[in-house]
């Protein structure tokens, strides 16, 4: 059965990492993080606080509404969508029909909300909204866009089914069982981080430069903001990382040099040390999901 | 005119030659190229030797440059003998010391000790670093002035650098395509403000920042980046507080007819873009 899934699915459905749903308690000092230190624009809105990173509507939502935080991804269109479901009920994952609320909250034409087995809530959505506006940040941290995420996953096994058979994404490489995931040229859009538990490890923003990288090491330094991981490189993927401290225990990534890689691509395993997750040499204490059970 | 060609190498004194030696190799990185009683030679590139540490007094502290021949360098003798600079010509013993067939020194106007040498050897074996700092070099100097102003009038009229940026009245000064081989800092009397060392990448920049920290070498400034030479840098402490840098990217000078220099203000952003803070305490 698994087999006849990925023949029947075009190459990658996936298109697009759309937005982070982060679910807070206390929303203005999340609102003020995002703009102040993260950077981001916000989008006037009645429901919720949204921030824009790119030419997108929104790349970040922080809602008070919500239990558990959610990513979204673009899928190609109706039919891989559709087939998309078949199969995610054929291999007994839960997924529902998001309602015209929902979606309207997304800022998305048609959405569909899917558990892994982690317990992650992905969206996997249709026609989300760009914006006409061109992106103006709030302050100079050289944001590109939203690039990447990395999540929880207590049953990576059963993820990887998710993402690779199902989804159509492709594994780039791994370090130790941290999984790298790709759906368009970009070594990785998602990490898979083993963990005893569900969540975001991180949420990543492409920045312009090393300068960009290293600007905000200082910047961020000065505001007594956590650091948690880097000034970094990350081997498999080539980019240079700042990983730190944001509201409510989510952790901000800022990134510059993600390779681009080819289809042919065969995925390289790399060993669970902390060389392997940054081999400049520096070392993360505060987040078990970036260390290796040997190092914790 | 007296025509630097380039920076020839560094002499120290050091009160603990052990010491050094455990830092230029395992902190630092550079190969051990010779050891005498009192004295290690130590290589950066292809060059017999970049850096001499002999035991006795830090305050000892020398920059040799080199010229072209030794008819320049007795050019430069009557030059620096009409300005009341007085010249020292090396003995054979001495020249030996340095590796070079000839050499005279002197003092800058402001007490720094100077050398000019002829014929600075060179290695036939290439150079094998002893870590892997991703070392390409010995680059430039800084020199504690002063009076900028006299120093770098002294630097662009007697000799034959010229001005790449300014920042403040600081001249960063070069004597070939190099961005700066000789940088003045302001200071209280003559002395090595640092030895900068260049390196392959940024990689390497940060490789020995999270490496040396976890040596517990202080970090005095950096990681960070000059906005007038656009290099990435990292200032730490060697023994008896001298100063070194690893830096990368430094910018050629491509058009020397038309370069002006740069007027960057007295500030922390004029030396760092990134932000990074200095603490250094001379």
């Amino acid at each position: 059965m698994t087999l006849n899934i990925a023949a029947t699915l075009p190459r990658s459905p996936l298109i697009q990492l759309c937005y982070v749903r982060l679910a807070v308690r206390q929303p203005q000092p999340a609102a003020a993080f995002a703009t102040d230190v993260l950077g981001l624009q916000p989008v006037p809105d009645k429901h919720a606080l949204l921030f824009r990173s790119d030419h997108r509507y929104h790349t970040l939502c922080l809602a008070t509404d919500a239990a558990t935080p959610s990513i979204g991804i673009e899928i190609a269109d109706e039919n891989a969508l559709g087939r998309a479901m078949e199969a995610l009920d054929r291999e007994g994952f839960q997924a529902r029909e998001a309602t015209a609320e929902e979606c309207a909250r997304r800022f998305v034409r048609r959405c569909t909300i899917v558990q892994d087995a982690t317990g992650n809530e992905i969206d996997l959505v249709l026609r989300p909204a760009q914006s006409g506006r061109r992106y103006f940040p709030s302050r100079d941290a050289g944001i590109t866009g939203l690039q990447n995420v990395g999540l929880r996953s207590r049953a990576l096994k059963d993820d990887l089914r998710l993402w690779t058979t199902i989804l159509g994404a492709h594994v780039s490489d791994r370090a130790g069982d941290v999984t790298y995931l790709r759906f368009d040229q970009k070594h990785h859009r998602i990490a898979l981080y083993p963990s005893h538990r569900p969540g975001i490890v991180y949420v990543g923003y492409g920045v312009e430069s090393m300068d960009a990288i290293m600007q905000s090491n200082y910047f961020v330094q000065e505001r007594q903001i956590k650091i948690v991981h880097g000034p970094g490189r990350e081997p498999a993927s080539g980019q240079i990382f700042l990983r730190f401290e944001g509201p409510e225990g989510y952790v901000f990534s800022y990134g510059y040099g993600l390779n681009d890689v080819g289809p042919d691509h065969h995925p390289q395993q790399f060993s669970a040390q902390p060389s392997s997750l940054c081999e400049w040499g520096s070392e993360c204490r505060d987040v078990p999901e970036l260390q290796f059970a040997d190092d914790r | 005119m007296i025509e630097l060609k380039d920076l020839s190498y560094v002499r120290l004194g050091v009160s603990d030659l052990e010491d050094a030696e455990s830092f230029a190799t395992k902190g630092l990185g550079l190969q051990v190229g010779e050891r005498t009683a009192k004295s290690l030679y130590l290589r950066s590139d292809d060059r017999a030797h970049t850096l001499c540490y002999s035991e006795g007094d830090p305050g000892d502290q020398t920059v040799g440059f080199e010229v072209d021949d030794e008819g320049k360098l007795a050019a430069a003798s009557t030059t620096l003998d009409a300005l009341g600079h007085p010249v020292h010509i090396g003995t054979a013993t001495e020249c030996s010391q340095r590796k070079v067939k000839a050499f005279i020194g002197f003092k800058d106007p402001t007490g720094n000790r100077i050398e000019l040498v002829v014929r600075p050897e060179r290695s036939g074996k290439r150079y094998f670093a002893t870590r892997d700092a991703g070392i390409t070099g010995f680059s430039h100097v800084g020199l504690f002035t002063t009076d900028p102003a006299r120093d770098e009038r002294f630097w662009t009229q007697v000799c034959n650098a010229r001005v790449s940026d300014r920042i403040g009245d600081i001249a960063l000064m070069r004597v070939n395509a190099i961005h700066h081989t000789v940088a003045l800092a302001p200071g209280r009397g003559p002395g090595i403000h640092h030895v900068n060392h260049q390196v392959e990448s940024n990689d390497d920049v940060l490789r020995s920042y999270y490496h040396l920290s976890g040596q517990r070498v202080p970090i005095v400034f950096g990681p960070g980046r000059h906005p007038t030479s656009g290099a990435r840098f990292l200032y730490f402490l060697g023994p008896d507080q001298m100063v070194f840098e690893y830096s990368v990217g430094v910018d050629e000078i491509e058009d020397e007819d038309t370069h002006r220099p740069r007027q960057f203000g007295f500030e922390p952003s004029s030396l760092c873009m990134w932000g990074a803070k200095s603490v250094w305490q001379r």
